[in-house]
Protein backbone atom coordinates (compact mmCIF):
# COMPACT_ATOMS: atom_id res chain seq x y z
CA UNK A 1 0.00 0.00 0.00
CA UNK A 2 1.46 3.57 -0.67
CA UNK A 3 0.82 5.54 2.16
CA UNK A 4 2.46 8.46 0.96
CA UNK A 5 2.39 10.90 -2.26
CA UNK A 6 6.25 10.71 -2.41
CA UNK A 7 6.50 6.65 -2.00
CA UNK A 8 4.37 6.47 -4.92
CA UNK A 9 6.23 9.12 -6.89
CA UNK A 10 9.30 7.05 -6.27
CA UNK A 11 7.98 3.94 -7.08
CA UNK A 12 6.91 5.25 -10.35
CA UNK A 13 10.43 6.22 -10.95
CA UNK A 14 12.65 3.38 -9.88
CA UNK A 15 10.05 0.72 -11.57
CA UNK A 16 9.72 3.39 -14.82
CA UNK A 17 5.88 2.07 -14.46
CA UNK A 18 2.99 4.59 -15.06
CA UNK A 19 1.31 5.35 -11.42
CA UNK A 20 -1.94 3.95 -12.96
CA UNK A 21 -0.02 0.59 -13.24
CA UNK A 22 1.10 0.72 -9.91
CA UNK A 23 -2.19 0.99 -8.63
CA UNK A 24 -3.56 -1.93 -10.82
CA UNK A 25 -0.68 -4.50 -9.08
CA UNK A 26 -1.63 -3.00 -5.52
CA UNK A 27 -5.18 -3.87 -6.37
CA UNK A 28 -4.36 -7.29 -7.30
CA UNK A 29 -2.43 -7.77 -4.24
CA UNK A 30 -4.87 -6.36 -1.97
CA UNK A 31 -8.07 -8.07 -3.33
CA UNK A 32 -7.03 -11.06 -5.14
CA UNK A 33 -9.25 -10.31 -8.28
CA UNK A 34 -7.62 -10.64 -11.59
CA UNK A 35 -6.21 -7.69 -14.04
CA UNK A 36 -8.95 -8.37 -16.34
CA UNK A 37 -11.60 -8.20 -13.67
CA UNK A 38 -10.40 -4.84 -11.89
CA UNK A 39 -9.81 -3.24 -15.36
CA UNK A 40 -13.76 -4.02 -16.49
CA UNK A 41 -14.83 -2.86 -12.92
CA UNK A 42 -13.15 0.55 -13.39
CA UNK A 43 -14.18 0.90 -17.05
CA UNK A 44 -18.28 -0.08 -15.38
CA UNK A 45 -17.57 3.47 -13.39
CA UNK A 46 -16.60 5.28 -16.81
CA UNK A 47 -19.54 4.22 -18.02
CA UNK A 48 -21.80 5.29 -15.19
CA UNK A 49 -19.80 8.63 -15.22
CA UNK A 50 -20.26 8.97 -19.34
CA UNK A 51 -23.89 8.10 -18.34
CA UNK A 52 -24.63 11.38 -15.92
CA UNK A 53 -23.08 13.82 -18.00
CA UNK A 54 -24.95 13.07 -20.57
CA UNK A 55 -28.47 12.68 -18.55
CA UNK A 56 -27.96 16.31 -16.99
CA UNK A 57 -27.27 18.03 -20.22
CA UNK A 58 -29.73 16.27 -22.34
CA UNK A 59 -33.13 17.75 -23.39
CA UNK A 60 -34.75 20.03 -20.38
CA UNK A 61 -32.14 18.52 -17.88
CA UNK A 62 -33.02 16.96 -14.54
CA UNK A 63 -34.27 18.73 -11.42
CA UNK A 64 -34.04 17.72 -7.99
CA UNK A 65 -36.97 17.14 -6.03
CA UNK A 66 -37.18 20.30 -4.16
CA UNK A 67 -36.70 22.50 -7.26
CA UNK A 68 -33.07 24.14 -6.10
CA UNK A 69 -30.79 22.86 -8.46
CA UNK A 70 -31.47 21.83 -12.70
CA UNK A 71 -31.59 22.41 -15.48
CA UNK A 72 -28.49 24.68 -15.20
CA UNK A 73 -26.30 21.86 -17.63
CA UNK A 74 -28.24 22.66 -20.02
CA UNK A 75 -28.18 26.60 -19.37
CA UNK A 76 -24.23 25.86 -20.03
CA UNK A 77 -24.97 23.74 -23.16
CA UNK A 78 -26.65 26.60 -24.92
CA UNK A 79 -24.31 29.15 -23.61
CA UNK A 80 -21.31 27.53 -25.20
CA UNK A 81 -22.76 26.78 -28.30
CA UNK A 82 -23.18 30.72 -28.76
CA UNK A 83 -19.10 30.38 -28.71
CA UNK A 84 -18.53 33.51 -27.16
CA UNK A 85 -17.16 32.34 -23.63
CA UNK A 86 -14.80 34.09 -21.33
CA UNK A 87 -13.12 31.21 -19.87
CA UNK A 88 -12.68 29.30 -23.15
CA UNK A 89 -14.78 26.00 -24.35
CA UNK A 90 -12.35 23.50 -22.44
CA UNK A 91 -12.86 25.00 -19.01
CA UNK A 92 -16.54 25.62 -19.64
CA UNK A 93 -17.30 21.97 -21.59
CA UNK A 94 -15.30 20.75 -18.16
CA UNK A 95 -17.95 22.62 -16.18
CA UNK A 96 -21.00 21.96 -17.87
CA UNK A 97 -19.95 18.18 -17.36
CA UNK A 98 -19.48 18.80 -13.56
CA UNK A 99 -23.00 20.47 -12.84
CA UNK A 100 -24.64 17.87 -15.44
CA UNK A 101 -23.24 14.84 -12.82
CA UNK A 102 -23.58 16.97 -9.82
CA UNK A 103 -27.63 17.69 -10.69
CA UNK A 104 -27.74 14.27 -11.77
CA UNK A 105 -27.10 13.38 -8.06
CA UNK A 106 -29.05 16.24 -6.72
CA UNK A 107 -31.86 14.29 -8.28
CA UNK A 108 -31.15 11.21 -7.17
CA UNK A 109 -29.90 9.66 -10.34
CA UNK A 110 -27.12 7.44 -10.49
CA UNK A 111 -23.73 8.32 -10.12
CA UNK A 112 -20.04 7.39 -9.54
CA UNK A 113 -19.21 8.69 -6.01
CA UNK A 114 -15.11 10.31 -6.44
CA UNK A 115 -14.37 9.76 -4.03
CA UNK A 116 -17.89 11.03 -2.54
CA UNK A 117 -21.47 12.14 -4.03
CA UNK A 118 -21.52 15.47 -3.35
CA UNK A 119 -17.75 16.01 -4.95
CA UNK A 120 -19.03 13.56 -7.44
CA UNK A 121 -19.11 16.07 -11.02
CA UNK A 122 -15.37 17.06 -10.67
CA UNK A 123 -13.79 14.24 -11.60
CA UNK A 124 -15.77 13.12 -14.48
CA UNK A 125 -16.26 17.07 -15.62
CA UNK A 126 -12.31 17.14 -16.17
CA UNK A 127 -11.89 13.61 -17.84
CA UNK A 128 -14.66 13.88 -20.45
CA UNK A 129 -13.20 17.38 -21.15
CA UNK A 130 -9.94 15.96 -21.93
CA UNK A 131 -11.42 13.27 -23.88
CA UNK A 132 -12.56 15.49 -26.44
CA UNK A 133 -9.37 17.97 -26.27
CA UNK A 134 -6.47 14.98 -26.31
CA UNK A 135 -8.51 12.88 -28.14
CA UNK A 136 -8.09 10.00 -25.48
CA UNK A 137 -9.24 6.45 -26.00
CA UNK A 138 -11.27 4.35 -23.99
CA UNK A 139 -7.88 2.65 -22.64
CA UNK A 140 -7.06 6.23 -21.91
CA UNK A 141 -9.83 7.33 -19.91
CA UNK A 142 -9.58 4.05 -17.75
CA UNK A 143 -6.17 4.70 -16.91
CA UNK A 144 -7.18 8.54 -15.65
CA UNK A 145 -9.54 7.20 -13.03
CA UNK A 146 -6.94 4.33 -11.83
CA UNK A 147 -4.59 7.45 -11.55
CA UNK A 148 -6.57 9.36 -9.97
CA UNK A 149 -7.31 6.35 -7.37
CA UNK A 150 -4.05 6.19 -6.40
CA UNK A 151 -3.47 9.28 -5.49
CA UNK A 152 -7.64 9.72 -3.60
CA UNK A 153 -6.00 6.53 -1.80
CA UNK A 154 -3.64 8.41 -0.62
CA UNK A 155 -5.46 11.37 0.49
CA UNK A 156 -8.11 8.98 1.77
CA UNK A 157 -5.35 7.35 4.33
CA UNK A 158 -3.90 10.88 5.64
CA UNK A 159 -7.30 12.71 5.80
CA UNK A 160 -10.50 12.43 6.25
CA UNK A 161 -12.79 12.72 2.99
CA UNK A 162 -16.33 13.34 4.36
CA UNK A 163 -17.91 16.62 4.44
CA UNK A 164 -18.88 16.03 7.99
CA UNK A 165 -15.00 15.26 9.23
CA UNK A 166 -13.30 17.89 6.80
CA UNK A 167 -15.70 20.23 5.31
CA UNK A 168 -15.39 20.72 1.17
CA UNK A 169 -12.01 20.97 1.05
CA UNK A 170 -11.96 17.54 1.69
CA UNK A 171 -14.57 16.48 -1.06
CA UNK A 172 -14.44 19.02 -3.68
CA UNK A 173 -10.98 19.82 -3.05
CA UNK A 174 -9.62 16.67 -2.68
CA UNK A 175 -11.38 15.50 -6.07
CA UNK A 176 -10.04 18.57 -8.07
CA UNK A 177 -6.15 17.28 -6.75
CA UNK A 178 -7.23 13.61 -7.76
CA UNK A 179 -8.03 14.80 -11.40
CA UNK A 180 -5.12 17.76 -11.66
CA UNK A 181 -3.14 14.98 -10.84
CA UNK A 182 -4.55 12.41 -13.05
CA UNK A 183 -4.65 15.01 -15.96
CA UNK A 184 -0.99 15.88 -15.49
CA UNK A 185 -0.27 11.84 -16.20
CA UNK A 186 -2.44 11.54 -19.55
CA UNK A 187 -1.27 15.08 -20.84
CA UNK A 188 2.28 12.93 -20.50
CA UNK A 189 4.07 15.00 -17.38
CA UNK A 190 6.01 13.15 -15.36
CA UNK A 191 4.79 11.49 -11.72
CA UNK A 192 6.16 14.79 -9.71
CA UNK A 193 4.37 17.27 -11.65
CA UNK A 194 1.74 15.09 -11.38
CA UNK A 195 2.38 15.45 -7.59
CA UNK A 196 2.98 19.21 -8.01
CA UNK A 197 -0.20 19.61 -9.67
CA UNK A 198 -1.95 17.85 -6.40
CA UNK A 199 -0.22 19.92 -3.91
CA UNK A 200 -0.84 23.06 -5.99
CA UNK A 201 -5.15 21.72 -6.40
CA UNK A 202 -5.36 21.15 -2.86
CA UNK A 203 -3.62 24.40 -1.84
CA UNK A 204 -5.76 26.41 -3.17
CA UNK A 205 -9.03 25.06 -1.52
CA UNK A 206 -7.88 24.76 1.53
CA UNK A 207 -10.64 25.76 4.46
CA UNK A 208 -13.38 25.10 1.90
CA UNK A 209 -16.28 24.84 4.36
CA UNK A 210 -19.50 21.82 4.30
CA UNK A 211 -22.25 24.18 4.65
CA UNK A 212 -25.22 22.59 2.56
CA UNK A 213 -28.45 25.04 2.56
CA UNK A 214 -31.27 22.94 4.52
CA UNK A 215 -28.72 20.36 4.57
CA UNK A 216 -29.05 19.27 0.78
CA UNK A 217 -26.24 18.14 -1.31
CA UNK A 218 -27.66 21.03 -3.64
CA UNK A 219 -26.34 24.62 -2.72
CA UNK A 220 -23.81 25.22 -2.91
CA UNK A 221 -22.47 21.81 -4.07
CA UNK A 222 -23.32 21.65 -7.74
CA UNK A 223 -21.36 24.91 -8.18
CA UNK A 224 -18.47 23.85 -6.45
CA UNK A 225 -17.92 20.90 -8.43
CA UNK A 226 -17.62 24.18 -11.52
CA UNK A 227 -15.30 25.47 -8.84
CA UNK A 228 -13.53 22.00 -8.79
CA UNK A 229 -13.11 21.74 -12.34
CA UNK A 230 -11.71 24.99 -12.82
CA UNK A 231 -9.25 24.85 -10.27
CA UNK A 232 -7.98 21.23 -11.40
CA UNK A 233 -6.80 22.13 -15.02
CA UNK A 234 -5.39 25.17 -13.31
CA UNK A 235 -3.11 23.66 -11.07
CA UNK A 236 -2.39 21.02 -14.05
CA UNK A 237 -1.53 23.40 -16.68
CA UNK A 238 0.71 24.82 -13.98
CA UNK A 239 2.33 21.70 -12.78
CA UNK A 240 3.06 21.10 -16.69
CA UNK A 241 4.32 24.26 -17.17
CA UNK A 242 6.96 23.53 -14.16
CA UNK A 243 5.44 25.33 -11.65
CA UNK A 244 5.63 23.81 -8.07
CA UNK A 245 4.01 24.22 -5.21
CA UNK A 246 7.41 24.80 -2.52
CA UNK A 247 4.87 23.11 0.19
CA UNK A 248 5.37 19.19 -1.13
CA UNK A 249 1.98 17.36 -1.44
CA UNK A 250 2.36 15.19 1.65
CA UNK A 251 2.26 18.21 3.78
CA UNK A 252 -0.35 19.54 2.12
CA UNK A 253 -2.86 16.52 2.59
CA UNK A 254 -1.63 16.80 6.32
CA UNK A 255 -2.35 20.69 6.68
CA UNK A 256 -5.98 19.97 5.07
CA UNK A 257 -6.81 17.01 7.69
CA UNK A 258 -5.68 19.49 10.76
CA UNK A 259 -7.92 22.53 9.29
CA UNK A 260 -10.70 20.06 8.60
CA UNK A 261 -10.57 19.21 12.53
CA UNK A 262 -10.34 22.92 13.38
CA UNK A 263 -13.12 23.80 11.33
CA UNK A 264 -16.31 24.18 13.66
CA UNK A 265 -19.26 21.65 13.60
CA UNK A 266 -21.72 24.32 11.62
CA UNK A 267 -19.23 24.24 8.59
CA UNK A 268 -19.23 20.43 8.68
CA UNK A 269 -21.90 19.22 7.09
CA UNK A 270 -24.69 20.08 9.43
CA UNK A 271 -26.47 22.84 7.65
CA UNK A 272 -26.16 25.37 10.38
CA UNK A 273 -23.86 27.52 9.48
CA UNK A 274 -21.85 29.46 6.66
CA UNK A 275 -24.27 29.81 3.25
CA UNK A 276 -26.47 27.43 5.44
CA UNK A 277 -27.40 30.47 8.01
CA UNK A 278 -28.23 32.83 5.52
CA UNK A 279 -31.69 34.40 5.78
CA UNK A 280 -32.32 33.53 2.26
CA UNK A 281 -31.25 29.44 3.57
CA UNK A 282 -33.23 29.38 6.50
CA UNK A 283 -36.47 30.86 4.39
CA UNK A 284 -35.82 28.29 1.71
CA UNK A 285 -35.39 25.25 4.94
CA UNK A 286 -38.55 26.24 6.00
CA UNK A 287 -39.87 25.98 2.79
CA UNK A 288 -39.31 22.44 2.42
CA UNK A 289 -39.01 20.70 6.03
CA UNK A 290 -41.01 23.12 7.55
CA UNK A 291 -40.17 24.55 10.83
CA UNK A 292 -38.39 21.70 13.00
CA UNK A 293 -36.63 19.63 10.20
CA UNK A 294 -34.86 17.46 12.40
CA UNK A 295 -37.43 16.67 14.59
CA UNK A 296 -38.66 12.92 14.25
CA UNK A 297 -39.85 11.91 11.02
CA UNK B 1 -9.50 1.87 -4.67
CA UNK B 2 -13.17 1.23 -5.73
CA UNK B 3 -14.60 3.25 -2.28
CA UNK B 4 -12.43 6.42 -3.79
CA UNK B 5 -13.67 5.83 -7.42
CA UNK B 6 -16.76 4.39 -6.04
CA UNK B 7 -18.91 3.26 -5.38
CA UNK B 8 -21.67 3.90 -8.11
CA UNK B 9 -24.58 4.96 -5.48
CA UNK B 10 -28.29 6.61 -6.20
CA UNK B 11 -27.32 10.02 -5.19
CA UNK B 12 -27.50 12.97 -3.54
CA UNK B 13 -24.72 12.18 -0.31
CA UNK B 14 -21.79 9.31 -0.33
CA UNK B 15 -21.77 9.40 3.64
CA UNK B 16 -25.18 10.19 4.35
CA UNK B 17 -26.76 7.86 1.58
CA UNK B 18 -24.31 5.09 0.32
CA UNK B 19 -22.52 5.18 3.99
CA UNK B 20 -26.17 4.90 5.20
CA UNK B 21 -27.50 1.95 3.08
CA UNK B 22 -23.65 0.22 3.67
CA UNK B 23 -24.78 0.42 7.96
CA UNK B 24 -28.26 -1.08 6.98
CA UNK B 25 -26.73 -3.72 4.87
CA UNK B 26 -24.21 -5.04 7.58
CA UNK B 27 -27.04 -4.84 9.98
CA UNK B 28 -29.32 -6.60 7.38
CA UNK B 29 -26.36 -9.27 7.29
CA UNK B 30 -26.66 -9.82 10.57
CA UNK B 31 -30.20 -10.14 10.80
CA UNK B 32 -30.41 -12.05 8.36
CA UNK B 33 -34.48 -12.44 8.16
CA UNK B 34 -37.50 -10.20 7.79
CA UNK B 35 -37.69 -7.56 10.75
CA UNK B 36 -41.29 -6.65 11.87
CA UNK B 37 -39.92 -2.92 13.59
CA UNK B 38 -37.15 -0.79 12.71
CA UNK B 39 -35.53 2.04 15.31
CA UNK B 40 -32.96 4.67 13.65
CA UNK B 41 -31.12 6.46 16.13
CA UNK B 42 -29.27 9.43 14.45
CA UNK B 43 -26.55 11.38 15.99
CA UNK B 44 -25.08 14.68 15.29
CA UNK B 45 -24.54 15.57 11.07
CA UNK B 46 -26.64 12.52 10.42
CA UNK B 47 -29.16 13.65 13.05
CA UNK B 48 -28.98 17.25 11.53
CA UNK B 49 -29.68 16.58 7.87
CA UNK B 50 -30.76 12.68 7.70
CA UNK B 51 -34.08 14.41 5.71
CA UNK B 52 -32.31 16.31 3.13
CA UNK B 53 -29.55 13.83 2.41
CA UNK B 54 -32.16 10.71 1.77
CA UNK B 55 -30.66 9.23 4.79
CA UNK B 56 -33.91 7.55 5.92
CA UNK B 57 -34.78 5.55 2.52
CA UNK B 58 -30.57 4.44 2.63
CA UNK B 59 -30.47 3.19 5.44
CA UNK B 60 -33.98 0.78 4.95
CA UNK B 61 -32.89 0.04 1.75
CA UNK B 62 -29.57 -1.18 3.21
CA UNK B 63 -31.67 -3.02 5.82
CA UNK B 64 -34.13 -4.62 3.02
CA UNK B 65 -30.74 -5.91 1.62
CA UNK B 66 -30.67 -3.19 -1.47
CA UNK B 67 -26.94 -2.19 -3.37
CA UNK B 68 -26.62 1.39 -3.17
CA UNK B 69 -27.03 1.02 -6.58
CA UNK B 70 -30.19 -0.29 -6.91
CA UNK B 71 -33.25 1.57 -8.33
CA UNK B 72 -35.86 0.87 -5.18
CA UNK B 73 -33.22 2.78 -3.30
CA UNK B 74 -35.42 6.17 -3.05
CA UNK B 75 -38.45 4.04 -2.57
CA UNK B 76 -37.03 1.66 0.01
CA UNK B 77 -39.79 3.85 3.07
CA UNK B 78 -42.97 2.68 0.89
CA UNK B 79 -41.57 -0.94 0.23
CA UNK B 80 -40.97 -1.48 3.84
CA UNK B 81 -44.47 -0.20 4.71
CA UNK B 82 -45.87 -1.72 2.21
CA UNK B 83 -44.35 -5.17 3.58
CA UNK B 84 -45.86 -4.56 7.38
CA UNK B 85 -42.95 -3.36 8.76
CA UNK B 86 -42.66 -0.14 11.67
CA UNK B 87 -40.12 1.86 11.17
CA UNK B 88 -39.18 4.75 13.94
CA UNK B 89 -36.59 7.72 13.32
CA UNK B 90 -34.74 9.17 16.07
CA UNK B 91 -32.47 12.26 15.93
CA UNK B 92 -30.73 12.12 19.05
CA UNK B 93 -29.40 15.51 20.61
CA UNK B 94 -26.69 13.79 22.74
CA UNK B 95 -23.29 13.05 20.98
CA UNK B 96 -22.74 10.01 19.23
CA UNK B 97 -21.79 7.12 21.38
CA UNK B 98 -19.41 5.33 19.06
CA UNK B 99 -17.42 8.97 18.78
CA UNK B 100 -18.22 9.93 15.03
CA UNK B 101 -20.16 12.74 13.50
CA UNK B 102 -22.12 10.48 11.02
CA UNK B 103 -23.36 7.83 13.53
CA UNK B 104 -26.44 5.85 13.02
CA UNK B 105 -27.78 2.82 15.86
CA UNK B 106 -29.78 0.42 14.13
CA UNK B 107 -32.19 -1.47 16.31
CA UNK B 108 -33.60 -4.62 14.12
CA UNK B 109 -36.66 -6.79 15.80
CA UNK B 110 -39.34 -9.57 15.04
CA UNK B 111 -40.64 -12.45 16.90
CA UNK B 112 -37.94 -14.70 16.94
CA UNK B 113 -34.53 -12.02 17.96
CA UNK B 114 -33.24 -8.39 18.23
CA UNK B 115 -29.96 -6.84 17.20
CA UNK B 116 -28.36 -3.43 17.59
CA UNK B 117 -25.31 -2.53 15.53
CA UNK B 118 -24.04 1.10 15.86
CA UNK B 119 -21.87 2.55 12.80
CA UNK B 120 -20.34 5.41 11.13
CA UNK B 121 -20.07 6.54 7.80
CA UNK B 122 -16.63 7.74 7.16
CA UNK B 123 -16.45 9.38 3.91
CA UNK B 124 -17.03 8.17 -0.15
CA UNK B 125 -19.53 5.85 1.40
CA UNK B 126 -17.04 3.99 3.55
CA UNK B 127 -18.47 2.82 6.77
CA UNK B 128 -17.36 1.34 10.37
CA UNK B 129 -19.45 -0.61 12.81
CA UNK B 130 -18.59 -0.13 15.94
CA UNK B 131 -20.52 -2.12 18.25
CA UNK B 132 -22.85 -5.39 17.47
CA UNK B 133 -25.61 -6.78 20.02
CA UNK B 134 -26.61 -10.19 18.79
CA UNK B 135 -27.51 -13.48 20.79
CA UNK B 136 -26.45 -12.11 24.09
CA UNK B 137 -23.41 -10.95 22.93
CA UNK B 138 -21.88 -7.70 22.90
CA UNK B 139 -19.25 -7.11 20.08
CA UNK B 140 -17.22 -4.20 20.22
CA UNK B 141 -14.87 -4.51 17.04
CA UNK B 142 -12.13 -1.17 16.27
CA UNK B 143 -15.05 -0.88 13.25
CA UNK B 144 -13.29 -0.93 10.08
CA UNK B 145 -14.27 -3.77 7.42
CA UNK B 146 -14.42 -6.43 6.91
CA UNK B 147 -14.82 -8.31 10.34
CA UNK B 148 -15.81 -11.97 10.24
CA UNK B 149 -18.20 -12.87 13.21
CA UNK B 150 -18.25 -17.02 14.01
CA UNK B 151 -20.06 -18.32 16.63
CA UNK B 152 -18.80 -21.76 17.78
CA UNK B 153 -16.14 -23.70 20.21
CA UNK B 154 -12.86 -23.23 20.29
CA UNK B 155 -12.32 -26.08 17.61
CA UNK B 156 -14.11 -24.09 15.10
CA UNK B 157 -12.26 -21.04 15.88
CA UNK B 158 -8.76 -23.03 15.29
CA UNK B 159 -10.29 -24.73 12.23
CA UNK B 160 -11.51 -21.16 10.72
CA UNK B 161 -8.04 -19.19 12.07
CA UNK B 162 -6.43 -21.96 9.71
CA UNK B 163 -9.21 -21.47 6.93
CA UNK B 164 -8.47 -17.84 6.71
CA UNK B 165 -4.52 -17.93 6.80
CA UNK B 166 -4.55 -19.51 3.56
CA UNK B 167 -6.95 -16.25 2.20
CA UNK B 168 -5.48 -12.89 4.10
CA UNK B 169 -4.03 -11.89 7.19
CA UNK B 170 -5.91 -11.84 10.32
CA UNK B 171 -5.56 -7.78 11.97
CA UNK B 172 -7.02 -8.18 14.68
CA UNK B 173 -9.22 -11.35 16.71
CA UNK B 174 -11.37 -11.23 20.01
CA UNK B 175 -13.23 -13.84 21.63
CA UNK B 176 -16.79 -13.50 23.48
CA UNK B 177 -18.67 -15.20 25.74
CA UNK B 178 -22.36 -15.20 26.54
CA UNK B 179 -22.96 -17.70 28.96
CA UNK B 180 -21.71 -21.07 27.39
CA UNK B 181 -21.88 -19.83 23.86
CA UNK B 182 -18.59 -18.68 22.48
CA UNK B 183 -17.99 -16.09 18.98
CA UNK B 184 -15.19 -15.47 17.42
CA UNK B 185 -14.50 -12.07 15.72
CA UNK B 186 -11.86 -11.43 13.12
CA UNK B 187 -10.68 -8.47 11.76
CA UNK B 188 -9.43 -9.43 7.96
CA UNK B 189 -6.53 -7.55 5.98
CA UNK B 190 -8.62 -8.17 2.79
CA UNK B 191 -12.53 -8.13 1.35
CA UNK B 192 -13.01 -11.90 0.28
CA UNK B 193 -14.15 -12.84 -2.99
CA UNK B 194 -18.15 -14.03 -2.99
CA UNK B 195 -16.87 -17.78 -3.77
CA UNK B 196 -14.66 -17.52 -0.96
CA UNK B 197 -16.91 -16.38 1.69
CA UNK B 198 -19.78 -19.40 0.35
CA UNK B 199 -17.36 -22.52 0.92
CA UNK B 200 -16.48 -21.35 4.49
CA UNK B 201 -20.32 -20.60 5.14
CA UNK B 202 -20.98 -24.22 3.86
CA UNK B 203 -19.23 -25.52 7.13
CA UNK B 204 -20.00 -22.84 9.50
CA UNK B 205 -23.75 -21.45 8.60
CA UNK B 206 -24.18 -19.04 11.24
CA UNK B 207 -21.06 -17.34 10.33
CA UNK B 208 -21.49 -13.40 9.74
CA UNK B 209 -19.75 -11.39 7.13
CA UNK B 210 -19.57 -7.93 7.16
CA UNK B 211 -18.19 -6.80 3.94
CA UNK B 212 -16.21 -2.87 3.33
CA UNK B 213 -17.66 -1.82 -0.32
CA UNK B 214 -20.89 -3.19 -1.47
Amino acid sequence: MYMHVSELVAAAQVKQQPIYELMITQEMSVTHASRDDIWQAMGRNLDVMAAAIEKGAAGEGVHSKTGLTGGEAVLLKKYREKGHTLAGDTVMEAVQNAVATSEVNAAMGVVCATPTAGSAGTLPGVLFTLKDRLDLNRDQMIQFLFTAGAFGMIIANNAGIAGATGGCQAEVGSASAMAASAAVAIAGGTPEQSSEALAIAISNLLGLVCDPVAGLVELPCVKRNAIGVGNALIAADMALAGCTNKIPADEVIVAMDKIGKNLPDSLRETGLGGLAATPTAVRIKERIFGHHPTAQA
Amino acid sequence: MFDIIGPVMIGPSSSHTAGACAIGRAAHSIFKTKPTDIVIHYYDSFAKTHKGHGTDYAIISGILGFAPDDARVPYAIKLAQDAGINMTFIAEVKASPIHHPNTAIIELKNQQKSIVVAGCSIGGGTIEIREIKMDGFDIKPRGPLPILLVPGSEADHHMITKLLSKLTEVTDQKHYQAEDHNLYEYDLDRQLQHTEVQKLAADYGQLVYLQGVS
